[in-house]
């Protein structure tokens, strides 16, 4: 659960004193969104993201001659002139939940990782995240399906179900029991069989009923 | 063998020999003995010549899949291993050498095709094949029968440019894996939606990857999805994409599981849709392949409908 297993390490950063032509080269050599920008020390000191950069660029609509004007300027222009300073980090101790709180509070596309020191250790993005949640509740797993049951609230629901899937074999991999006023209680199974229908007529017939849709 | 007929039925008796347990398994020889007795009742089946294939070589089978897993496979069966990784995947002691058959069923049609001694093929095997993955069985499938077709067109007949269309009421993940990263193969698929259906793939949203970028067509239904869904897909997505494509050869993936009364899916086709499926797939063959078209049997369980179903393809494959 923690962010180190799942951001890239010793991402690519910059310095504060990089014109901006290099700083674009390298966003468009690797494809990335954003670029860390550290001092000597390696220390976080700002982000640069290809957002800022385009709006650095001059504006496609405007006359030829404003554009070299401002082409020329940004030319001379170093990061440190239009990163964002104000930004948001993960630690090294934050886990999944963090990175998704904050990815939700303030919608950035990836997170520096800093540790106690303020060094950049790694970046998280919201991929990685995605990809972090895909595995945790195993969507697009081969050969795995979500069905639903409805939670009558029974304080033995879970064991009944668990008990009944491992007595006949059926392969699940994950059990989720969410409260949700407005669908109604459900859970969750991701089952491993191709024989779904036989599934549901199992827990059927041992009287659990399958939420449809 | 009458070779000038209008269709050709490539099957053999050994198929039904591939034994999956007895208890429920759902992919049983039944669904072959029906599918026959649909056809001999058949209007058609005066048009029907049928023959017996080849096994597919080792050559052939590795072309798809790793020489680990064609090991890993016969020694399963040899050692009477009842499945292999999966309770699905259930075997007997001649399971190995039936999957051979079956994968090389598609090969026998393709040699009769090119030699001009057929254009119209049909391969009723089983185990069935789209869910077979380079190195692991899924979904009661060993080795992927429309891939091996696939890479065998492509390599003896320099027929580069395959589509795979599969009807399937399940997304067919063996065959979208193998042709994902390359440009001269394309998959179609009509299956139902992967979050309420195995294999739990073939999101609308994966189009393929690098250089197959643009050569996988997942076109996932809703649970309830019916004929009037699947024919609007007929009628304005897939002959635009198969026009801007320009396939070489066409392999249909047929499976017959999405019908309303088959519990294998919450996809509800009637009938009379694998007419209308036959005589689409037929037309496309018309089009862009000189008649051209083999198929080959998938899925399909339940056994009150599944003859008439595949009765139904072959009356629409045949129709002028």
């Amino acid at each position: 659960m923690y962010i180190l297993r799942h951001m890239t390490p010793d991402p690519i950063t910059v310095s504060p004193a990089m014109l901006l032509p290099e700083a674009r080269a390298l966003l468009n050599e690797y494809h990335f969104r954003h670029l860390p920008v550290v001092d000597e020390q390696g220390k976080l000191v700002g982000i640069l993201t290809d957002r800022d950069l385009r709006s650095a660029y001059p504006s496609s609509v405007i006359s030829d001659s404003e554009r070299r004007l401002v082409y020329e300027r940004v030319q001379e222009t170093s990061v440190s002139e239009i990163m964002s300073t104000d930004c948001v980090t993960l630690g090294t101790d934050s886990t999944l939940d963090d990175a998704l709180f904050l990815f939700d509070r303030d919608q950035p596309g990836a997170l520096p990782v800093v540790d106690d020191d303020g060094r950049v250790v790694g970046i998280f993005s919201i991929r990685d995240l995605n990809a972090a949640y895909k595995t945790l509740f195993g969507v697009g797993e081969k050969g795995a399906v979500l069905i639903g049951i409805l939670d009558d609230g029974s304080p033995t629901i879970m064991t009944r179900i668990v008990m009944l899937l491992e007595k006949e074999k059926i392969p699940f991999t994950r059990v989720l029991r969410i409260f949700d006023k407005q669908v109604g209680d459900t859970i969750y199974l991701r089952i491993n069989t191709f024989k779904i229908a036989a599934v549901l007529d199992l827990l059927e017939e041992n009287d659990f009923a399958i939420k449809k849709g | 063998m009458n070779l000038s007929a209008p269709l050709i039925i490539v099957d053999d008796q050994r198929f039904l020999q591939h034994d999956t347990g007895g208890g429920d398994h759902p992919e049983i020889p039944a669904r072959l003995q029906t599918i026959h007795q649909s056809l001999k009742s058949s209007v058609c089946y005066p048009l029907l010549s049928f023959l017996s294939p080849q096994a597919a070589t080792r050559n052939d089978l590795t072309q798809v899949h790793s020489e680990n897993w064609l090991f890993r496979f016969e020694e399963a069966v040899l050692a009477g291993q009842t499945y292999i990784d999966h309770s699905d995947n259930q075997v007997c002691y001649d399971s190995y050498d039936i999957a051979c058959l079956a994968a090389g069923a598609g090969i026998s049609a393709i040699d009769l095709i090119e030699e001009g001694r057929g254009s119209n093929i049909f391969c009723l095997v089983r185990p069935p094949g789209h869910h077979a993955e380079h190195a692991i069985p899924f979904g009661f499938c060993f080795f992927n029968n429309c891939v091996v077709a696939a890479r065998y067109w492509q390599r003896k007949y320099h027929k580069k440019r395959i589509v795979v269309f599969d009807f399937d009421a399940h997304h067919g993940n063996g065959i979208q894996s193998a042709f994902e990263e390359e440009a001269d193969s394309y998959y179609i698929s009509i299956h139902e939606h992967p979050s309420f259906s195995y294999p739990g793939t073939g999101y609308g949203d994966e189009h393929g990857m690098g250089d197959g970028k643009g050569t996988i067509l997942n076109l996932p239904l809703s649970p309830g999805g019916n004929d009037r869904d699947v024919k609007n897909i007929l009628e304005n997505v897939i002959p635009q994409k198969l026009e801007e494509w320009q396939p070489e050869a066409i392999i249909i993936a047929a499976g017959f599981d999405a019908h309303i009364a088959d519990d294998m899916s919450g996809l509800q086709y009637s009938t009379e849709l694998y007419y209308t499926l036959g005589r689409e797939v037929k037309s496309w063959a018309e089009r862009f392949t000189n008649g051209k078209l083999l198929s080959i049997l998938e899925g399909g369980y339940e056994l009150s409908v599944l003859g008439d179903s595949v009765e139904a393809y072959v009356r629409g494959i045949l129709a002028k």
